[in-house]
This record gives C-alpha cells, sequence and structure tokens, in this order.
C-alpha cells in the first residue's frame, strides 16, 4: 500500500510542480521542457500503479467520507488504467500543442485541469466528484479566455450540468432522502446530467459548436478523458434500474449513429472532430448497459481507446491548423509529402476511433458486440452502423486535409515538418494504439476484472435495497 | 503431428506479410524508410516464402486426405469469455487459394519494383500491398467471423488507399472515397450478417456457414439462414461489384497497373466469390438466397460484357471483363457447380492478372504496328449487329454512361443522405444558440466574428 501511496504522490505531485513553477520567472520554452518532463513522469508512475499487483488495496476506512459512505481516495481496477489515460493526454497536450496556443497560462491551467481528473479518477464519493467537477469547470472557462460565445455555451450547458450534478447529488447522499423516492428522483436528474455532460442526444447540439469555434486544445483536454462517462460508472451504474442503463444505452447509440453520420457531411474539420467525438463517447456510454461482463469490459477498453484516439487526432487538426490555418473540408490541402508523419498519425488514430483491426478501438468494439448480441443485438447492429460511417468520415477528412493537391502554391522556405517534440510523440501515441491492438490481454483481463467488480458492486446494492 | 506441422505452416504462410508490413511500416514510421532494392528484394522474399509454406501445407492436407480442420491459436484478446480467438479453418480450398494469393502477390511484386522504379510512394506502395496480401490470406483461411473480418477490412483500406495513390491527383482521391464508401457498405453487411449468425446461433465460428458442422447448419431456421446468406450476397455484392455496386469499378482504375491487376483483376474482385463459395452449404439452405445470387450474378455478367466493349481505356474494360467472369461465377455458385466456380475463378484470376500486366506493353506494340502499316486495326463485332440501330444506339450509351449507376446512387442514396445530415447541422446549431441568452442570440454573427 504504502508503495501505492507513493507511485501516485509522485504523479499528483508532477502537475502541482508546473502549476506552482509557472508562476516562478522561468521562461516559457523552458517551462513547457519542464512540463513535458513532468507529464513522461507522471505517466510512468501511473503505469506503475497500475501494474502494481496491490494497488488495488488502497481503499481504507480512514479515507472514507460519511454522506455517501464511498472511498474518498481509493485505486482499483477502474480506476487503475484511467490514471495513466490523464497523464498521458497531458504529456500529449503538452508536448504536441502549437507553441503560440500554450503560453505561460496555458500550461498552469493545463496542470490543473490534469490534476482535477487524475483526482476525480481517484474517488468515489458524490461531493467530491461534484467539487471536482466545479472546479474542472472553472479551468475550462478560464482556459477559453476571451472566446466569449464558446464561454457561453461552457458556461451555460456544463454549467447546468454542474448544477443538475449537485441537486441530485444533495437528493442521493442527503441525510433525509436516503432509501426514499427522492433518492431514486436524484440519480435521474445525475444520469441527466453526465448526458448533458456527455453530449448524448438530445443533449448534445453544444458539442459541434464548442469544438468548431474558439479554442480547440482546451475542449480537447476537458473531453476526451471523458470524466461524464466515470460519474455515471460510480454513481448511477451501481444504483440504476436496467431501465434507466438501458435509456442511457439506447440514448448513447443513437448518438454515436447520429454523431458519425453528420460527421461525414461536415465542412469544417472542428466541427467534425465535434461530431466524431460525440460518436465515439457514446460508445462508453452504451456499454455501461451492464448487459454482461464482456459488454462493460467492452466499453471501458473503447473508453481508453476512443480517449486517446481521438484526442491524437485532434491535436493533429491543431497541429495542421497551426501550419495551415482554419481546415476546410470542402476543399483539397494537399501537403502528404510534406508531413508524412503528421497524416500517418491522422489517419492511424482515426482509424482507431472507427474501431479497425490492429487497433485497441477493435478490440473494445469486439468485447461490446459480442457481450451484447445475445441481450440486446440493436446494439450490434447500431455500433456496426456508426463504425461504418465513422471510417468513412475519417477517410473523407484524411483524403481533404492531406492529400487531393500538389503543394505549388507553399513557399519552399515554409517549414511544414513536424518538430521532434511533435514526432516523437505522435508515435508514441501509435506505437500505444497499435500495440495494445495487437496485444490487448493484460488490458483487457484488467478492464473484465473492472467489469466484474462493477457488476457485483451493483448486485450488492440491489440486495441491499 | 501433421496437424501441428500444418499449423506452423499456416501461421508462418500468414505471418510472413504481417511481418513485411511491420518492417516496411515501421521504417517509414520513423522517417527511415528502406531503399528501393531492399524493399523489393524483401517484399518478394516475404510472398515467395509465403506461398511456398502455403503450398507445402496443400500438399499435406493433399496428401493425408482428412476433411476441414480448425486450427486454434488460442485466445488472443482476453482468457474469458468474450475473447476474439485466432482460429483457421483449413482443406484444401482454403489453403490452394491462399497459396494463389500468396502467388500472385509475388508475381505482381516482382513486377511492381521495376514498374514502380524511382516513384515518389514506392515504399507506401509495398506497404499497402503487403497489407493487402495479409487480409486477403486471412480471408481465404479464416475460421471464424472475427478473422475473416480483419481480413475483409485490410483488403478495403489496403485497396482504397491503393486507388488514391497518386495522392496529389484530386480525381484520385476522390474516387479512393468512392470506392471505399461502397466497401464500407460491404463491411457493415458482413458484420450484421456475423451479429446476426451470434445471436441466433451463438457462435461465431464460421465451420457453421462454411459447412465443416453441417449438422448444426441445418440448427439454423430457413429464415435466419436466409438473412444471414442476404447479408453475405449484400458483403459480396460490395466486395466484387455486383449490381448495383458496379459503379466503383472503374473510379478504382485510378491507382497503379500492378495494383489495378492484383486488385480488380485476380485477387480482391474474386475475394468475394471466395466466401460466396465458401458459404455454399448455408446457401443450400437458403434457396431464396441462391436465387438471388444466381439473378445477381446474371445481371452483372450481362451489364460487364456490355460496359467492356465501350470502355475507351483499357483498364476500365479488362475490369468489366474480369466482372463479366465474376458475375459468371457467382451463378456458378449459386447452382451449386462449386468445384467448377473454384476452378472458374483461379484460373481467371491468373489469366486476367496476366493481362493487365502485359496491357501497357501490348498497347505500346498496337500503336506500333497501327503506324507501321498506317492504318487502324479492325475493330471486333458482336453480336449487337443484329439489333436495329435505334436499340444499339441506346445500348452504347446505357453501357458508356456504365448502367447509370453512379448518378442513380447519388439520386436514391447520397443526396438524400447529405441533404438530411446538413439540415440536422444546421438544427443543431439554432438549437444551440436557442438555449443561450436571448440578447447574445440576436446578434449570433457578431458574436461569432469577435470570436474569429
Amino acid at each position: 500500500m504504502s508503495n501505492v501511496g507513493a507511485w501516485l504522490t509522485v504523479a499528483a505531485a508532477m502537475p502541482s510542480l508546473i502549476a506552482g513553477a509557472s508562476s516562478a520567472r522561468i521562461e516559457v520554452e523552458r517551462l513547457r521542457r519542464l512540463a513535458v518532463v513532468g507529464a513522461a513522469v507522471m505517466l510512468a508512475a501511473s503505469l506503475i500503479v497500475a501494474m502494481l499487483p496491490h494497488a488495488f488495496e488502497l481503499r481504507t476506512s480512514a479515507f472514507t467520507s460519511e454522506p455517501g459512505g464511498e472511498a474518498v481516495l481509493r485505486v482499483d481496477a477502474l480506476s487503475s488504467v484511467l490514471l495513466p489515460l490523464a497523464a498521458g493526454l497531458w504529456l500529449l497536450t503538452v508536448a504536441v500543442t502549437p507553441r503560440a496556443a500554450l503560453d505561460r497560462g496555458g500550461l498552469r491551467r493545463t496542470a490543473l485541469a490534469t490534476l482535477i481528473t487524475f483526482a476525480s479518477f481517484l474517488t468515489e464519493s458524490a461531493v467530491v466528484l461534484l467539487l471536482l467537477s466545479a472546479g474542472s469547470l472553472w479551468t475550462f472557462l478560464t482556459a477559453l479566455g476571451g472566446h466569449q460565445y464558446q464561454r457561453r455555451i461552457v458556461a451555460v450547458y456544463l454549467g447546468a450540468s454542474t448544477v443538475l450534478f449537485g441537486v441530485g447529488v444533495a437528493l442521493l447522499i442527503g441525510p433525509h432522502t436516503q432509501g426514499t423516492r427522492w433518492a431514486s428522483v436524484g440519480l435521474w436528474i445525475i444520469a441527466a446530467a453526465a448526458l448533458l455532460r456527455k453530449g448524448i442526444v438530445p443533449f448534445h447540439a453544444w458539442v459541434p459548436e464548442l469544438f468548431d469555434r474558439g479554442r480547440l486544445g482546451p475542449t480537447i483536454l476537458y473531453s476526451a478523458p471523458q470524466v461524464g462517462a466515470y460519474m455515471t460508472v460510480v454513481l448511477i451504474v451501481p444504483r440504476a434500474t436496467p431501465e434507466l442503463l438501458r435509456i442511457i444505452a439506447v440514448l448513447a447509440l443513437a448518438t454515436s449513429v447520429y454523431g458519425a453520420a453528420l460527421a461525414l457531411v461536415q465542412t469544417s474539420a472542428r466541427r467534425a472532430c465535434g461530431y466524431l467525438f460525440m460518436s465515439q463517447s457514446a460508445l462508453v456510454m452504451a456499454g455501461l448497459d451492464c448487459t454482461s461482463t464482456s459488454a462493460l469490459a467492452g466499453g471501458l477498453v473503447v473508453w481508453l481507446s476512443a480517449g486517446l484516439a481521438f484526442a491524437g487526432l485532434a491535436r493533429s487538426v491543431l497541429v495542421l491548423e497551426a501550419r495551415r490555418g482554419r481546415l476546410d473540408l470542402s476543399s483539397y490541402h494537399g501537403g502528404y509529402d510534406r508531413t508524412p508523419l503528421l497524416a500517418i498519425s491522422f489517419l492511424t488514430m482515426g482509424l482507431a476511433c472507427t474501431g479497425f483491426p490492429g487497433t485497441l478501438g477493435f478490440v473494445g468494439q469486439e468485447l461490446l458486440v459480442n457481450g451484447a448480441v445475445d441481450a440486446f443485438p440493436v446494439m450490434g447492429f447500431a455500433i456496426v452502423a456508426a463504425s461504418a460511417l465513422t471510417g468513412l468520415a475519417v477517410l473523407r477528412m484524411y483524403f481533404s486535409l492531406f492529400c487531393g493537391r500538389r503543394d505549388v502554391f507553399a513557399h519552399s522556405a515554409l517549414r511544414f515538418e513536424l518538430t521532434r517534440r511533435e514526432a516523437w510523440t505522435l508515435v508514441a501515441v501509435i506505437v500505444a494504439l497499435i500495440g495494445l491492438g495487437i496485444a490487448p490481454r493484460p488490458l483487457v483481463d484488467s478492464r473484465l476484472a473492472a467489469s466484474d467488480r462493477i457488476l457485483r458492486e451493483r448486485a450488492h446494492m440491489s440486495a441491499r435495497e | 503431428m501433421t496437424s501441428l506441422s500444418l499449423a506452423w505452416l499456416v501461421l508462418l504462410g500468414v505471418g510472413s506479410p504481417f511481418l513485411l508490413f511491420a518492417v516496411l511500416g515501421g521504417a517509414s514510421l520513423l522517417n527511415r524508410p528502406l531503399r528501393e532494392r531492399w524493399t523489393g528484394f524483401l517484399a518478394a522474399g516475404s510472398m515467395t516464402l509465403s506461398c511456398a509454406v502455403l503450398l507445402t501445407g496443400l500438399i499435406i492436407a493433399g496428401a493425408t486426405r482428412t476433411g476441414p480442420r480448425l486450427l486454434s491459436f488460442g485466445a488472443w484478446s482476453a482468457s474469458h469469455e468474450g475473447g476474439v480467438a485466432i482460429e483457421f479453418l483449413v482443406d484444401r480450398a482454403s489453403l490452394g487459394f491462399a497459396a494463389l494469393a500468396a502467388a500472385i502477390a509475388g508475381v505482381v511484386s516482382a513486377f511492381s519494383y521495376r514498374y514502380l522504379h524511382r516513384e515518389p510512394g514506392y515504399n507506401r506502395y509495398f506497404i499497402l500491398l503487403s497489407l493487402f496480401v495479409s487480409g486477403m490470406l486471412l480471408v481465404a483461411l479464416a475460421g471464424n467471423v472475427e478473422v475473416l473480418f480483419v481480413g475483409w477490412e485490410l483488403v478495403g483500406l489496403s485497396s482504397a488507399l491503393l486507388v488514391g495513390f497518386f495522392h496529389d491527383r484530386p480525381a484520385a482521391v476522390a474516387n479512393a472515397l468512392r470506392v471505399f464508401s461502397v466497401y464500407r457498405v460491404s463491411d457493415a453487411a458482413m458484420l450484421s450478417a456475423a451479429v446476426l449468425l451470434r445471436h441466433v446461433a451463438g457462435t461465431d465460428s464460421l465451420s457453421l456457414l462454411f459447412g465443416a458442422a453441417r449438422a448444426t447448419t441445418a440448427g439454423l431456421s430457413s429464415a435466419n439462414a436466409t438473412m444471414i446468406a442476404v447479408l453475405l450476397i449484400v458483403a459480396v455484392a460490395g466486395k466484387s461489384a455486383l449490381l448495383p455496386f458496379s459503379g466503383w469499378l472503374p473510379r478504382a482504375m485510378e491507382g497503379p497497373t500492378p495494383s489495378s491487376a492484383v486488385y480488380y483483376g485476380s485477387l480482391s474482385i474474386h475475394a468475394g466469390c471466395f466466401l460466396l463459395l465458401r458459404s455454399a452449404p448455408l446457401l443450400m439452405h437458403a434457396p431464396a438466397a441462391r436465387v438471388l445470387a444466381g439473378v445477381l450474378g446474371l445481371v452483372t455478367a450481362a451489364f460487364a460484357g456490355l460496359a467492356t466493349r465501350v470502355q475507351s481505356d483499357v483498364k476500365s474494360s479488362l475490369a468489366y471483363a474480369s466482372l463479366t467472369q465474376v458475375g459468371l461465377i457467382v451463378v456458378e455458385i449459386a447452382l451449386g457447380w462449386n468445384r467448377l466456380a473454384f476452378v472458374h475463378l483461379a484460373g481467371h484470376a491468373c489469366f486476367r492478372l496476366l493481362q493487365f500486366l502485359s496491357a501497357p506493353n501490348v498497347l505500346h506494340d498496337l500503336h506500333g504496328m497501327e503506324e507501321t502499316l498506317s492504318e487502324r486495326s479492325p475493330k471486333s463485332v458482336g453480336v449487337e449487329v443484329l439489333l436495329p440501330q435505334r436499340w444499339r444506339r441506346r445500348l452504347f450509351l446505357f453501357a458508356l454512361e456504365r448502367g447509370f449507376l453512379d448518378s442513380v446512387l447519388d439520386r436514391l442514396v447520397v443526396n438524400p443522405f447529405t441533404a438530411t445530415a446538413r439540415r440536422l447541422t444546421n438544427l443543431d446549431a439554432w438549437l444551440c444558440g436557442a438555449v443561450l441568452p436571448v440578447e447574445r442570440m440576436l446578434a449570433p454573427q457578431a458574436v461569432r466574428e469577435q470570436d474569429e
């Protein structure tokens, strides 16, 4: 246990240090290099926590809060793999984001946002999650700076989600509401909050607008870890009736097909990313229907693959935007020969999003379909449709952004190629997605263990009620 | 012992092109692409090795005269339920087709080594070719739906990317997307068949469809068998360019000639036929699907036979000629003449490969001969001369416009889909704005301008 505690401390210390160092008089580029090193250390420490055999013992009564009875701080089969995801997304952000889009304040905010996400994955206390959710919203709002339209979207939609979450938590764990009808009303309200935060149909309209206008970087960092899915797993899944879970799954499947279909016709690369994100993140929610252990495990694997692959894809768009300006999908931009690695990264990450064989996404989607097909065959057909449309949308984006034109207009002195830091980070993400896609057993076994634990907890809660 | 050696041979045969892909792709990813000579040498070596071991496997399987064998390499994705297993269904047909695929890929590799000399995308071509061969071998040897689907997807993606090989040409890229969109329909149909099979039969083993477990095939109800068979026929129609999906075939000719030869002359276009051939026991159980396959094959053969006569470029003409034979092979399968269909498929794949690869030389020689003789070579005359002039003109237009298939699909599917999706996009934008406070809603344009 002490080992786990020590590694967790190291991991959590890194973003805290960078946030603190951003106030010191350190040159921005140097601070950024420090942030890259810090994120790499955090990733390594999180991976060690995930691989430590005794990691699941960190759940003691000393950390248990009174109101909900849930542990304020714990590491278990579910969270142990999400911690490296939070760290990996931070590393991707600080290593790949163009220099102009990540100043001193940006570095501080990304560190704080990562710390909040990291802490969220370490708790199952509703109150702590609510506080962290509010903190995350504040960080996101400050990161959007002067982009008023985007700030208003975030304030209205995510603010509403946080308020709903607060009301739901109050009803769920309030001293006079536990075990009453109000507790189940609270659960429905929390479910609505999670759906709003995740952009599930019919609460989805804000997602593509948010991606399309203003700053894409903070939007990726806020969206990719999918804390809304975590809220659902920790608070809703153990307590919800099968009907509520089925409603969430049906809405999520509709979102997945809808998002993929609309991504296919967008003329803005950012907006297409928004719809792709909607589609991918909805698959995670669909897996939480709890039809079987393997379907749930599939949802958890898709969570990781979609988080990593989508963040990589959207960061690639950001990198390309830094070189070419706003990207329009109604024409061909060419330039494959100048940025082949970026093109390959974009395509690979996009294919991982679609669940293409050989990537982690395929493993997750297979588990999801195989696990759900007996009890809920509609899920299988919906995933097939969503995957087909997503694949088409990704290839259309790839062709439009990297092919179809000779680079005759660009001056030969213009530097288009990736920096070494960008190149290595993108290669690392590709290796992770393909490596875990080719040898997925350790990860899948850990996800099966996590889903087994979630289902046991659910059975235990049902028996108690 | 034989089983063990066969397993090793199959593993080596399938693994060899995968290894080639990993080596070439890894080197390119690390920005250290191999030299042309090394790439060509490794590609030819890998394909030769694959062909040799698969042929050895075929000889062993033929000598032992045992029935189909399921070679299982254990669970791949998970040690518990729901995991994907690596399984190959090995018999003379699957090994024969796999060996044929590896041999043809070897020939094309050797041809491409010189044909694509100093082409900027030389490495990319061989990476995609190795991905394609890996996919074809998986399609040929698949023992369960997952393995089949992996192969099917690899073939589809590599095909689309090779159609767009000359990626600085807008037409090549647009056509690649079109090809890929039909392939996605095919993929979706294939996966839907798999989902249905899993739902009604509780298994994803292809023994059920391919007849290794005929007793259990009877366990499928006729309605379920028909639905699965129809979905498979849609998948096959997409991959093998049967009607109404034939429109993508001439578009696919944008790629380099060797890739056109291996995809649309010999292997990829026959992948669907091979799948249908393997599913023959299921078709026997679903007479309505057999009729559908037969009609589809016959109509496609007639249409392609007509279209091939009026194409103005040799690659399109050859592609439609291939499609004519593919249609006939499908008819043979529907009639239950499976051995004839297999021989037809193998023979046609080899013959058409030769035609595609030699076409540039033949054309060159023909032009030379015409210049020497100062006259055009005589036109061939077909049965259409028996028709009245008015009908001949109509048929000519129909064939020249390739059956108007693209415009019909555009009008019936693509345009309504695009228009609906665009309306929904606008609705989303409106809904998002509608919930924001009123004062901003009154001036959304100003706000947007301020943001941008």
